[in-house]
């Protein structure tokens, strides 16, 4: 037994992974600084010089990143708000109040096997899922959240928008179709019926605010709406919002519409063959989807990222933290520390029992909170666009609540009903609501 | 007022909106247990003696003091005489016999059913008495009587139980580990002609040892 060998059998297990741990740490903090050196210039000036692409890049990146936790969040929310309206607790098991509930049936997804039907062609049978779910978050990339917060400002924001929603249509055709099953086209073919008839009173219902804004970018729009929510276009065009929130859940496949998939009548209509996360694609998708509807009303009728009232107290600063220079680093260090210290000085004073580690361990948890609220309060001030985000996700998520409410509310319409309803009422609505809208532009002379 | 479009929605999404901030049904069950009532009696289920018997006596009295009168019985009585019944008349009949066959009313040929033929147990009354009464000789107690009887009759191994207080099943059981114990007048130990025929073409004769059915 050579020498190292003898001194590696006498390390702890904790000794052990300090040994692989640091080396690899060195290592990879040396090549970082070299490669920030060397290369990093490089990269920069490319970049800068296709400033278009990296922007499209990041942006498609964010969206990817941010859909997730999205789809989470409205997943748990909708567990637990139905819950809690039909008087049961809800979820609350995995985690704190069931909170990563969403996130276990993610994982319960990935696990399961991944089916492949007999016959069924499975190029299509793949990339269904993948075009449903790209033709959900594809509308990410316009949505404004905030100024300055946005993938990319379109002129055509809005034509775009509805486009790619309609791609929805060839996904669950695609799903249906390629199932090799009778009822997966017959439920693949009703949600295309369903959807491409709400597509036209949806079209037409903000063709509208086309006219009042006079253009079809959405930061337009939003622009249009700012002041007071005396703005917002809901009271100039209530009749279009109201066709919009309709046609917007039906196009979501939200109840009471949700004839697409109705949980508790058909198998799964055209996700029938769907399994493992082919099925969550189309899952998450739907989640979305509650997100996006939510989100783009939002933009449209309730003044997207601006404030519903003058903010009273007008708190604005510049607190530049750069100006600590080293100081900012020390502080990154210290206050962590000393923060968790001071928190949890009083336990460990106050409570004899309670060992030094539970004491360090509340310290430190009321620490993150406190120092969340700070960095979120010192973000407020200091950024516009956090302000914004803070406006337009407060109102999305009431929205997205508000299609939660409805789900637990109405019981689903009849394919007949629903179609009736399209055709006999939304799409002459919408019509009227549009001649009345040019009227009384023309009589108003704008 | 019922006129009013959206008046039930609004109704509706009104009565769900109390229901949100109403105290909830649910029993945590691990941490909380349910409210049982003090009269529950949980699931009914007969309850077996030491020797495996139910000690259900079928007397009634639990079917007559059942308050909703859920408890519907049948069974024989203490002397194994009447089929007696409790509660409305079957709609189907209790079942007493398995097969559809047999239960059709046809004549179905039964090994399993058909009574072991009487023998004159003196012999092996003798044997018993000769060897002691004692299980612990059963393979002696065993050779002895197919040496008497020229095989092993069921009701001399179900006398050879009842004497030395043995299983019966035991009993069988050790007979049919050997090889040279026979069960009927005209059994032959099964397969020694072909194992002859197999020992001849080897160029040799089988060996005595004790085989397992």
């Amino acid at each position: 037994m050579t020498a190292a060998a003898r001194g590696w059998d006498r390390l702890n297990l904790f000794g052990k992974a300090l040994v692989i741990i640091v080396p690899i740490f060195v290592v990879v903090t040396f090549t970082a600084i070299l490669a920030a050196i060397l290369v990093l210039p490089i990269v920069v000036d490319v970049a800068a010089a296709n400033l278009p692409i990296v922007r499209f890049f990041v942006a498609v990146t964010a969206i990817l990143l941010v859909t997730i936790p999205t789809a989470f969040i409205v997943g748990y929310l909708e567990l637990k708000v139905l819950a809690f309206m039909q008087t049961r607790i809800g979820p609350d098991r995995t985690s704190p109040f069931g909170s990563l509930q969403a996130v276990f049936h993610g994982f319960k997804m990935l696990i399961k096997e991944d089916f492949l039907p007999t016959r069924a062609d499975a190029i299509v049978f793949t990339w269904a899922p993948v075009v449903v779910f790209l033709a959900s978050i594809m509308t990410f990339l316009v949505v404004p959240f905030a100024p300055g917060f946005y993938g990319q400002d379109m002129n055509i924001g809005l034509l775009y928008v509805f486009a790619v929603g309609g791609l929805t249509v060839v996904g669950l055709l695609m799903g249906g179709w390629s199932s090799f099953n009778k009822y997966s086209l017959l439920g693949g073919l009703r949600s295309a019926a369903q959807m491409v008839s709400y597509e036209i009173p949806l079209t037409l219902s903000v063709v509208g605010l086309i006219l009042l804004a006079g253009s079809m970018s959405l930061v337009t729009l939003v622009e249009q709406q700012s002041g007071s929510f005396l703005d917002w276009y809901v009271l100039q065009q209530p009749l279009g919002a109201l066709i919009f929130a309709v046609a917007a859940t039906a196009e979501a496949n939200r109840a009471p519409f949700d004839l697409t998939e109705a949980d508790s009548e058909i198998v799964a209509g055209f996700a029938t063959e769907y399994s493992g996360m082919r099925f969550g694609f189309f899952y998450f998708a739907e989640y979305v989807n509650v997100f996006i509807i939510s989100a783009l009303f939002v933009t449209f009728f309730l003044g997207g990222w601006t404030a519903p009232f003058d903010w009273p107290w007008p708190v604005s600063g510049d607190i530049n933290l750069g100006q600590l220079g080293v100081g900012l680093l020390l502080a990154a260090l210290a206050i962590p520390l000393i923060g968790t210290l001071l928190f949890a000085a009083p336990f460990a004073v106050s409570r004899r029992r309670m060992p030094l580690w539970q004491a360090l361990v509340i310290g430190f948890l009321l620490f993150n909170v406190v120092a969340v609220i700070v960095i979120s309060l010192w973000a407020f001030i200091s950024f516009e666009w956090v302000v914004g985000l803070f406006w337009f996700m407060g109102k999305t998520y009431t929205l997205v609540f508000t299609f939660i409410w409805l789900r637990g509310t109405l019981p689903r319409v009849r394919i007949d009903q629903l179609m009736g309803f399209a055709w006999k009422w939304l799409l002459p609505v919408a019509l009227i609501n549009l001649f009345a809208t040019a009227a009384a532009l023309v009589v108003v002379g704008k | 007022m019922t006129m009013i479009p959206g008046l039930g929605i609004a109704k509706g999404m009104f009565l769900t909106l109390r229901r949100l901030f109403e105290p909830k049904a649910t029993i945590r069950y691990p941490e909380v247990a349910a409210d049982i009532p003090p009269r529950f009696r949980g699931r009914l289920q007969l309850l077996y003696d030491e020797y495996g018997n139910l000690k259900c006596e079928t007397c009634f009295q639990c079917a007559q003091a059942c308050p909703i009168e859920c408890i519907d019985m049948g069974g024989f009585d203490t002397k194994g005489r009447y089929h007696v019944h409790w509660g409305p008349a079957e709609t189907y009949g209790e079942r007493r016999e398995e097969s559809a066959l047999r239960r059709s009313g046809r004549p179905v040929p039964d090994a399993g059913y058909a009574h072991y033929p009487e023998i004159d147990t003196a012999a092996v009354d003798q044997i018993l008495l000769e060897h002691d009464h004692d299980p612990a000789r059963m393979l002696e107690i065993l050779e002895a009587t197919q040496l008497a009887y020229g095989h092993l009759p069921v009701a001399a191994m179900k006398r050879i139980s009842f004497a030395t207080g043995a299983w019966y099943a035991q009993i069988y059981g050790t007979a049919t580990s050997y090889g040279h114990f026979r069960f009927r007048a005209d059994d032959v130990e099964a397969g020694s002609d072909y194992l002859t025929a197999l020992g001849g073409s080897l160029g040799g004769a089988p060996s005595e040892r004790p085989r397992i059915h």
